[in-house]
């Protein structure tokens, strides 16, 4: 019966892993390649099918022993993050034509997967990589622009090192404790001794660097700007969410003590405040995201300050509404001659006279983003906040919700951009973009969705 | 059964509009607009006919609707009615299609997003009054900004964008800090009481030590006084106002600014009446400032809407004195005074955005001898200049002297235990009374009599006195100001109970290991 756990189990996965197969098939045979993002979509989507069928079951396994476990919170989790990368697919048609795309987010998918179930520092290390080789690649997929070489090598880089802290902590936990399980984690957490203390900090700065916490975050910014709008849009959610659901993963149902908590609370806030800070001087669009995206790592990080068993509740729905509206945004990005022109905020200036539905929609991300309701960004905001404050970080809370609203000015910028500058002169390209439409459409129905009914996704959490 | 649902439709009727609006064919203005009126109307009529119904004999919630909407968390869909938010829904409702109507010629583009706006706003404030759980009430309490932002930054004046940007970060930072007292509020009444829930019903139980009690109510106290606005965090609301188009204007003097006393009446207060004891002599003071120096800036402003503008601070200053009162002809008179404050400063920047059409410019100075030029005009600027000024038969006087008396009448026994501030205070509200006179009347003087001027007015192109829809607009207003002028009995009745309710529970002391 083994083997029928090892297949339904990892049904997601084996999926994804059938998706890779075919796409490489037609690379070889280098015909049909226009059909690689159709066959992405329906492998994702039925990855991400299979994920909420089973979650929705209530199946929970484990066929590799201490490696590998499902449960389905953990499932839906995975079918919401699967769920996110189809319009990040859809709207990836108008950059890359051909399939090298579609191929490397399924890798990278099967990475994020991967950690989603991980029950031992291996699997979490090889999900980590999994995840990120493609990225370095992804960034690099934009090579005509010259940002794409410097972005994707600053990338590469960081990510290495982030590799290394991971590798070094986690040598020294399985130094400590003789065991590679993800819970030598969270009982070196309350330990004082000084190198499990070390090994947790290493293993959390990993996490930070990938996460984009200052002060690990100079990276983004370039690598954000570097890429093609379909690829920003995936670092910007989908890595993000696999990173942060990972690490509630390996937090377990440890609570924060000092000196870890000032940790975990002060870089995140710093975060916060600084992403807020900087992302109000930012001239281009992408750029303004990373910061913005670094100011969410921030508040995905305070989640961690509230009690064990509701944090994976609290992050998947920040997740799921911060995921929804940034691809909003960015399928809604209306096209330009180059790529760099698309980029500039001063050629949003005026859009809602050219693209009124482009202006909405972009405006109505930026709301969520900024955390206003009635838009899901406030409800994910809200449940986080509450968790801090629940689990007695008064104060914390405070200053995170007051960093928050420093946040609020560069979105309404965006939004005086759209609806209230005169028109900039931009060629419009108007080229039927239908695919993106499709993608914006998906996520605006799904972010209605989770604001009318948040409780039906808090439930199922 | 059949009430709660028409509430509802009031409440979702605009969202209803708002799509009607999306689905219209674009090319036509015309039609948006008619579309828009009809919708307002309609929810007129319903509102009416729930006021109507109203029973005046019944306490607590009427017409509730409540279903379950955020399970996990003890958040519930509910609304009501009740004697606290029954005048601010008809006056929201009763405001909505002269606003509306007042926009025809007004707002000339992009006039479907316009209505647009026009709608999700009057959703949002409806929403707001209507909303009988904390977490509802706050989505719509910030819902509001977003139409309001957008409409004072496409169709406002010249500085617009440095307006609205000032309005919605003023405006949000208030409510950031609230949305931390929420939170911290419903985790203390779960952690006192072991009940999970963000209904008022179930807040006003929640029994806090004084320092909790004063921290939270500091934090909600920021944001109502905000949008209230009181000296000294009015300085965003002479900027809103002057660059604000005219039905922004509109409802941001006649229901927006009512949210913030409304919010203090319904939630600030009554939730924590420990520390609102403690607060009382501060923010009294703030609200008798609040009369006298707006009435002092009123006085001297050269802006025609900055006039109204600095006027809207000193009236909302009663509201706050009959609130703080807590005598029950006090605390009556404060209703009376927003829904009338909301017709006679709505209706006069209707009139303001009237004569701003016909000759671009708000400056005091360049006009002059109205009467002779524009006579129907200045009849109806001079009633509500009147019923601004607070004289009897109009709703102006009853909203004012009943605050007074509340005043006074709870100032007289403090006065003789020792303690005279409460008095003192009340003496000066007086005095804001004749600044009123002087400021309005200073305005009216310079604008109607002594020798004709006015912009754009020559002997060859006369200015045009009002039209038709003009007349019937204001004709509604003075209409409804003299009703209540004449005959407060009515909706003094149908606010009576919860008036007393509100004393009751602001009087009360609801500190730990008190009596339940």
């Amino acid at each position: 019966m083994i083997s029928h756990a090892v297949l339904t189990a990892m049904l997601p996965e084996h999926l994804l892993l059938l998706g890779i197969v075919l796409l490489v098939a037609l690379e070889i045979a280098g015909r049909w390649q226009r059909a690689a993002l159709a066959l992405a979509l329906v492998f994702v989507g039925a990855a991400a099918l299979a994920a909420a069928c089973l979650s929705a079951s209530g199946y929970a396994a484990a066929p590799f022993g201490g490696h590998f476990s499902v449960d389905p919170a953990g499932l839906l989790a995975k079918a919401m993050v699967l769920a996110l990368a189809l319009p990040v697919l859809l709207m990836s048609r108008d950059d890359f034509a051909d399939g090298e795309f579609p191929l490397l987010l399924l890798s990278s998918l099967y990475g994020v997967c991967l950690m989603q179930s991980a029950d031992s520092m291996l699997t979490l290390f090889l999900g980590l990589e999994i995840m990120s080789l493609p990225v370095y690649v992804l960034v690099l997929l934009a090579y005509r622009r010259p940002q794409s070489a410097e972005a994707a090598l600053k990338y590469l880089v960081l990510g290495g090192a982030a590799t290394a802290a991971f590798l070094m902590g986690t040598s020294l936990l399985y130094g400590g404790s003789g065991s590679m399980a993800i819970t030598t984690f969270s009982n070196a957490l309350a330990s004082t001794d000084s190198m499990a203390r070390a090994a947790v900090v290493l293993v959390i700065l990993a996490f930070f660097l990938k996460g984009a916490i200052v002060p690990f975050h100079a990276w983004a910014p370039d690598a954000y700007e570097g890429a093609s709008v379909p690829v920003t849009a995936y670092m910007a959610v989908l890595v993000k969410a696999a990173v942060i659901l990972a690490v509630v993963r390996l937090f377990g149902q440890a609570k924060l003590a000092s000196p870890m908590l000032e940790l975990m609370a002060v870089l995140p806030l710093v975060s916060i405040v600084w992403g807020n800070l900087a992302a109000m001087r930012q001239p281009s669009l992408r750029r303004m995201i990373a910061y913005s995206s670094i100011a969410h790592a921030g508040y995905l990080f305070y989640a961690l300050l509230g009690e064990p068993a509701g944090r994976l509740q609290a992050v998947a729905f920040y997740v799921l509404a911060y995921g929804l509206l940034n691809l909003l945004a960015f399928a809604a990005l209306p096209p330009a001659a180059n790529d760099q022109e698309r980029d500039r905020l001063d050629n949003l200036k005026g859009l809602f006279h050219r693209s009124p539905f482009a202006a909405l929609m972009i405006g109505i991300a930026m709301l969520s983003l900024a955390g206003i309701p009635p838009f899901p960004g406030f409800v994910a905001k809200f449940l986080i906040f509450k968790n801090v404050m629940a689990a007695g970080y008064t104060t914390y809370a405070v200053l995170g919700l007051v960093g928050s609203y420093l946040g609020i000015y560069f979105y309404l910028r965006v939004i005086q951009f759209m609806f209230m500058s005169p028109d900039a002169p931009v060629a419009v390209d108007s080229r039927p973009r239908h695919l993106a439409l499709a993608a914006s459409l998906v996520c605006l129905a799904a972010a209605t969705w989770v604001s009318v009914f948040p409780g039906w996704v808090i439930a199922g959490f | 059964m059949f009430e709660a649902g028409v509430l509802n439709v009031v409440l979702f009727l605009p969202l209803v509009g708002a799509a009607l609006l999306l689905v219209s064919p674009t090319a036509r203005d015309d039609f948006t607009r008619r579309l828009t009126l009809a919708v307002m109307i309609v929810q007129l009529a319903l509102a009416a006919w729930l006021y109507a119904r109203f029973d005046a004999n019944v306490p607590g919630l009427q017409f509730e609707t409540r279903v379950p909407w955020i399970a996990g968390w003890g958040v519930n869909y509910q609304i009501g009615l009740d004697g606290y938010n029954i005048l601010l829904v008809l006056m929201t409702a009763f405001l909505g299609p002269l606003v509306v109507a007042g926009a025809f010629s007004a707002i000339t583009k992009d006039v479907k997003l316009f209505y647009a706006m026009v709608f999700l706003i009057q959703f949002a404030m409806m929403g707001a009054f209507v909303a009988q759980d904390l977490f509802l009430f706050y989505i719509f309490w910030e819902t509001m900004l977003i139409p309001m932002f957008l409409m004072i930054g496409i169709w406002g004046g010249e500085r617009r964008i440095y307006a609205t940007i000032k309005f919605f970060l003023y405006t949000a930072f208030g409510s950031i800090l609230m949305l931390a007292a929420v939170i911290y509020l419903v985790y203390s009444l779960q952690q006192t009481t072991g009940v999970v829930s963000f209904a008022f019903a179930d807040l006003v139980k929640a029994r806090l030590p004084l320092d909790v009690q004063s921290w939270l109510l500091a934090a909600f106290a920021l944001s109502f006084a905000i949008k209230v606005p009181m000296v000294p965090l009015h300085t965003w609301l002479p900027d809103a106002h002057v660059e604000a188009p005219t039905p922004g204007s509109v409802i941001l003097a006649g229901v927006l600014l009512k949210m913030g006393t409304y919010g203090f009446m319904k939630l600030g207060f009554p939730l924590f009446p420990d520390a609102t004891q403690l607060f009382t002599p501060a923010l009294m003071t703030l609200a008798v400032i609040s009369i006298v120096y707006g009435a002092c800036l009123a006085l001297v402003q050269d802006d025609i809407k900055k006039i109204i503008a600095y006027s809207s601070i000193s009236h909302l200053g009663y509201v706050m004195l009959g609130l703080l009162s807590l005598e029950l002809v006090g605390i009556q008179g404060a209703v009376i005074q927003m829904v009338s404050h909301g017709l006679v400063a709505g209706g006069l920047f209707l009139m303001v955005g009237m004569i701003y059409e016909r000759c671009h410019s708000r400056e005091l100075a360049a006009y002059g001898g109205l009467a002779k030029l524009l006579p129907v005009y200045s009849v109806f600027f001079m009633i509500l200049t009147l019923a601004s000024v607070g004289l009897p038969t109009t709703s102006g006087f009853t909203g004012e002297f009943l605050v007074l008396m509340g005043a006074f009448k709870a100032a007289w026994p403090l006065h003789l235990l020792g303690n005279s501030l409460p008095l003192v205070l009340a003496v000066v509200a007086v005095t804001g009374v004749v600044l009123g006179a002087l400021y309005m009347l200073r305005f009216a003087l310079t604008f109607l009599f002594g020798a004709v001027k006015a912009p754009h007015h020559s002997e060859r192109h006369v200015l045009a006195d009002l039209n038709s829809r003009e007349k019937a607009i204001l004709g509604l207003i003075v209409a409804a100001v003299f009703a209540l002028g004449l005959f407060p009995d009515e909706p003094m009745r149908k606010t009576e109970l919860a008036a007393k309710a509100y004393k009751e529970l602001v009087s009360t002391p609801r500190l730990p290991g008190g009596k339940p």
